[in-house]
């Protein structure tokens, strides 16, 4: 038990850290916003009903049923059986965007079940096509109420993030398990990590909320 | 390709390999239940600390607020890794599968501990408030009036947590858990295809989830037409 703590071994790494924040951060901003386009379209199709809306509701079953580390080792390991090779980054990249996608469809589908009929009436009304509607009256009330949940599944997909490491991408915790081969000073370099991520989902947090109430005057706490 | 794959089917499901994805999904299985069982302890610690009134508990109040905002905010991976490392630095020798269930306690005890304090928070002030004009104690008013009242409220966000971390805890096949993902590398290693391998555990995970998934939405459904006493819509 006789460990004595050098924080000091890790300070010269901060900017090689930083730098594999900025990827942490390109992955899930880019698998977020992937995952909402595919997520609100689906949640259209599964709201139309039919046969569409039957696959859509396998699909996420499926997604949300299984590990996203799994799904990701298939794309990553699996699919070169098949000829198909990705990149370490763009299979971590599709897998999260998959997943995402998943949850994605089930909270925007939350709130398009919500959206007042007497609303899509009076759009009706006023003669607006189907796309005008979407733009008008549907997605402003759509985000304005799933605002709160889109914020938590984009934290818990920066979280996510540090699974490509798993894969040799070099983000955050990647380049964290660099650092501890290099230093063996795995309990500063961890929590130092720890902490950056602590730092980054709570400034997410902020911004989100603040960018929820400017965008679409939702009512979310901002701390 | 495909007619590849199709003939190593009888090749990987020996009674063997069956055995070992098994017991690898009871495990999977294990670290998800004995993570949320801990969790619901702890986490209802943490939430009292947290709601408790007395000035005494501040110290209690503030650790129990930075626990629950910090812990969920790091990655699982980190904190198995920290927890890993960890105990080997500072001497402890802790088997693989002991880390995991710590690691996921931990995780599992801030979550669940946010859950719960959201459950005691729901039920109505004046319910309390009357409790106290009829001179009920502290503990009586929570063991009669608080608890019978906020436990529906909090069981199917729980179960349904406890069914979300199933999935999470294919991270602790990087530290060396024979649980589902770290069966079907040793079974990619022994030289089976990965695709098929991994299709397995993913056939796996979903038939270990999906009945769990379907049941909380049952439990949430019945649980909460009873709380409000009119049928919810079942869209």
């Amino acid at each position: 038990m006789h460990y004595v703590l050098h924080y000091g071994q890790i300070t010269p790494y901060l900017p090689y850290l930083m730098g594999g924040m900025l990827i942490s951060l390109a992955l899930s901003i880019l698998s977020f916003t992937g995952g909402m386009v595919i997520g609100l379209f689906f949640a259209m199709l599964r709201h139309e009903g039919g046969i569409p809306a039957r696959l859509v509701r396998c699909y996420v079953a499926f997604f949300t049923n299984t590990p996203q580390l799994v799904q990701i080792y298939v794309i990553y390991f699996g699919l070169p059986d098949f000829g198909i090779l990705f990149s370490p980054f763009s299979a971590v990249l599709i897998g999260m965007t998959l997943n995402a996608a998943g949850y994605l469809t089930e909270i925007l589908r939350g709130g398009l079940i919500s959206v007042h009929q007497p609303e899509l009436d009076a759009a009706e009304t006023l003669n607006m096509n189907r796309l005008q509607t979407l733009r008008h009256v549907i997605l402003p009330h759509l985000f304005r109420v799933t605002m709160p949940a889109l914020t938590n599944q984009y934290i818990l997909m920066t979280l996510g993030t540090s699974m490509a490491a798993i894969f040799g991408v070099e983000e955050l915790t990647g380049r964290a398990f660099n650092i501890n081969s290099t230093t063996f000073r795995s309990i500063e370099i961890f929590t130092t990590v720890a902490g950056l991520y602590v730092v980054v989902t709570f400034i997410a947090t902020i911004l989100l909320a603040l960018f929820g109430r400017w965008a679409f005057r939702a009512r979310v706490p901002v701390v | 390709m495909l007619s590849f794959i199709i003939a190593e089917i009888p090749r990987l499901f020996t009674s063997y390999n069956i055995i070992l994805l098994l017991h690898a999904a009871l495990v999977t299985l294990a670290l998800s239940a004995v993570g949320c069982a801990v969790g619901l302890v702890f986490g209802f610690g943490l939430s009292l600390a947290r709601l408790s009134k007395r000035a005494v508990f501040w110290p209690v109040k503030v650790i129990a607020f930075l626990y629950v905002e910090i812990v969920r905010r790091v990655p699982f991976l980190i904190t198995l890794m920290m927890f890993f490392f960890g105990a080997q630095v500072l001497g402890f020798s802790f088997s693989p599968l002991l880390t995991a269930f710590i690691a996921s306690s931990v995780i599992s005890t801030a979550f669940v501990a946010e859950i719960v304090r959201a459950g005691l928070m729901a039920v109505r002030p004046a319910q309390i408030e009357a409790a106290e004009v009829m001179n009920f104690s502290v503990w009586t008013t929570f063991w009669h009036v608080r608890l019978p009242q906020a436990w529906p409220i909090m069981l199917p966000p729980v179960f349904s947590y406890f069914v979300l971390f199933i999935k999470d805890t294919a991270l602790a096949s990087q530290v060396g858990v024979l649980e589902l993902t770290q069966a079907g590398k040793i079974l990619t290693t022994k030289g089976f295809s990965a695709s098929l391998v991994y299709g397995a555990v993913l056939v796996l995970y979903f038939v270990i989830s999906y009945p769990l998934a379907r049941f909380g939405n049952y439990l949430e459904r019945r649980i909460g037409a009873a709380r409000h006493s009119r049928p919810r819509s079942a869209v």
